[in-house]
């Protein structure tokens, strides 16, 4: 098994690299879409239904400077594929280049218990969880600005930052409380 | 003229709704151009009855009026209830050559013969279909018109497809089938759906079906969807490959609307956990049931996205490639090994 690595490679002057990492393939399309609209930088999305990532493609794949895990929420395999692709990732990855973003969190028929499960797991990783919506325009390109806000400190284009640095202000905590019992 | 004739023409203009009653009632051609013109259909509906009841009464409209208004709306709009497909078997020489007014005399004599009291009905429809209304009576009672059994064959097909057929009526349609078609046997095919349509061309393979080609087929083409030079898929083959897969079990373009598959287990419980169960004797029975709006449709998408592994098993391709939404599996029969799947509802 081949781990990938965030340092093994050099970086792109003004180019920033995304790896989206969903199992249905399906939001990551429109999301890559809305990413690389964006001027400012060059941006490069790469996409992925799991790790780890094909051998042949290991040569012309640029620096990765940040991976989104996609879960959605309505099915369990999504979860769990992501879960298992996490140990495809070197460890450098964790120090700020990992993020998870959750999708279908308001429908009514998801358990709530999955999302929690989520939630320790990015806690437990020391990464930010983002909330998306999937299903409108507006919502694609809000979520894809997020993305960028914090792709630009991880592949080091916003000076006096880095991405350790603002992953321990957004990393994802757990409450106290979450594996207690609500009474409402 | 009596009460069953109108209370069956109240019945039927209800179960018509309310923007399709001005087409069905011209298609049946059984009201004049003024007494069409004198309705006016912008009315609630139990008005347009109750002038239907008034003119049927003035006309002294039949009861065989009134089934045809009955058969003419069924024929046009076949989905309302389960459709259950019945197989035709052993042919005799001559099955081939059974043609329509042959077909008709046979089935009504053969079915006068067994029952005393029957209403009979035959129409032949645009696409090689006869379509069969049976008002079912016995010794003592007349025919009740208010619960007829359709049936539907194709004239040189062996497939025969019936929706409202009780099991007190079943053997004698059965008998009355086999033998005005010349055929010797009929047999359930277990299949059955809500969808007329979708059962025949499932049946008669008349839906556009993928075969397994070495060759890379077109499909990779026409389904590039990264358009951007800076977007690129790292597992690309897979998904073609997926789809190509999926096509080739269930096949390509739209799919037969089924609405559901049961699979009833009768094998041993294989669990290595579980002793207790993995020893009895007896077989563990139970029954698997997938449900959807287009359970092939659902299906093909499960394997092309991953969910369902691909090559897809046998037990889930075997729908569209037999034609079948109703198997028992038993331990004997190749297949029968693989374990149960969990339904996954789309």
């Amino acid at each position: 098994m081949s781990l990938l690595k965030p340092f093994s490679k050099l970086p792109g002057i003004n180019s920033a690299n995304i790896l989206l990492v969903e199992f249905e393939e399906t939001f990551q399309q429109s999301l890559a879409d809305a990413l690389v609209e964006e001027t400012a930088v060059t941006v490069n999305v790469r996409l992925a239904k799991s790790l780890p990532l094909p051998k042949e493609n290991e040569e012309n794949r640029p620096r990765i400077d940040l991976v989104v895990f996609i879960i959605n929420l309505t099915t369990e395999l999504s979860f769990q594929s992501a879960e298992a692709s996490l140990k495809c990732l070197d460890s450098g990855f964790f120090l700020g280049k990992v993020c998870f973003m959750v999708t279908n969190a308001r429908n009514a028929s998801v358990p709530t218990e999955r999302l929690d499960s989520v939630r320790k797991l990015a806690a437990s990783l020391h990464c930010p969880l983002l909330f998306a919506e999937d299903q409108t325009p507006a919502g694609v390109t809000n979520a894809a600005e997020r993305l960028l806000t914090i792709l630009k400190v991880t592949a080091g284009l916003v000076p006096m930052t880095t991405a350790l640095y603002l992953s321990n202000l957004t990393r994802c905590t757990v409450p106290p409380d979450i594996d207690q019992p609500t009474f409402d | 003229m009596g009460d069953s004739t109108k209370s069956l023409l109240q019945r039927i203009i209800r179960r018509i709704p309310s923007r399709a009653i001005e087409s069905t009632l011209r298609k049946w051609g059984r009201l004049t151009a003024e007494q069409l013109q004198s309705i006016d259909f912008t009315q609630p509906k139990w008005t347009v009855t109750q002038e239907l009841l008034d003119m049927c009464e003035e006309g002294n409209w039949t009861l065989k009026f009134i089934t045809e208004l009955e058969m003419s709306y069924i024929i046009d709009n076949p989905n309302q209830g389960m459709w259950y497909a019945y197989q035709l078997m052993n042919p005799e020489d001559d099955a081939n050559s059974v043609e329509l007014t042959q077909f008709k005399e046979q089935f009504k004599s053969h079915l006068k013969q067994l029952v005393r009291h029957i209403s009979l009905k035959m129409k032949k429809h645009t696409d090689e279909a006869v379509w069969i209304r049976i008002a079912w009576g016995d010794r003592f009672f007349q025919p009740n018109h208010m619960k007829p059994t359709y049936a539907v064959h194709y004239l040189q097909t062996p497939y025969v497809f019936v929706t409202s057929l009780t099991s007190k009526h079943k053997p004698l349609f059965s008998q009355a089938m086999t033998l005005s078609t010349r055929y010797q046997a009929i047999k359930d095919a277990n299949l059955s759906g809500r969808n007329l349509t979708a059962i025949r061309d499932l049946l008669m393979r008349q839906f556009q079906q993928a075969f397994p080609t070495k060759h890379p087929s077109p499909l990779a083409e026409r389904n590039q969807t990264v358009s951007h030079p800076r977007i690129e898929k790292e597992q690309d083959g897979n998904a073609a490959n997926r789809l190509e897969l999926a096509c080739e079990a269930f096949g390509g373009g739209t799919l037969p609307q089924l609405q559901s598959a049961v699979y009833k287990l009768e094998t041993k419980f294989r669990d290595q956990t579980n002793k207790a169960m993995t020893e009895r004797e007896e077989s563990f029975k139970c029954i698997v049931k997938f449900a959807s709006t287009n359970l092939l449709e659902s299906l093909r998408h499960c394997a092309s996205s991953g969910f369902a592994s691909t090559p897809v098993t046998p037990l889930l391709s075997s729908i569209s490639l037999k034609g079948k939404n109703y198997f028992v599996i038993t331990d004997n029969s190749p297949g029968a090994a693989s374990q149960p799947r969990r339904a996954q509802d789309k």
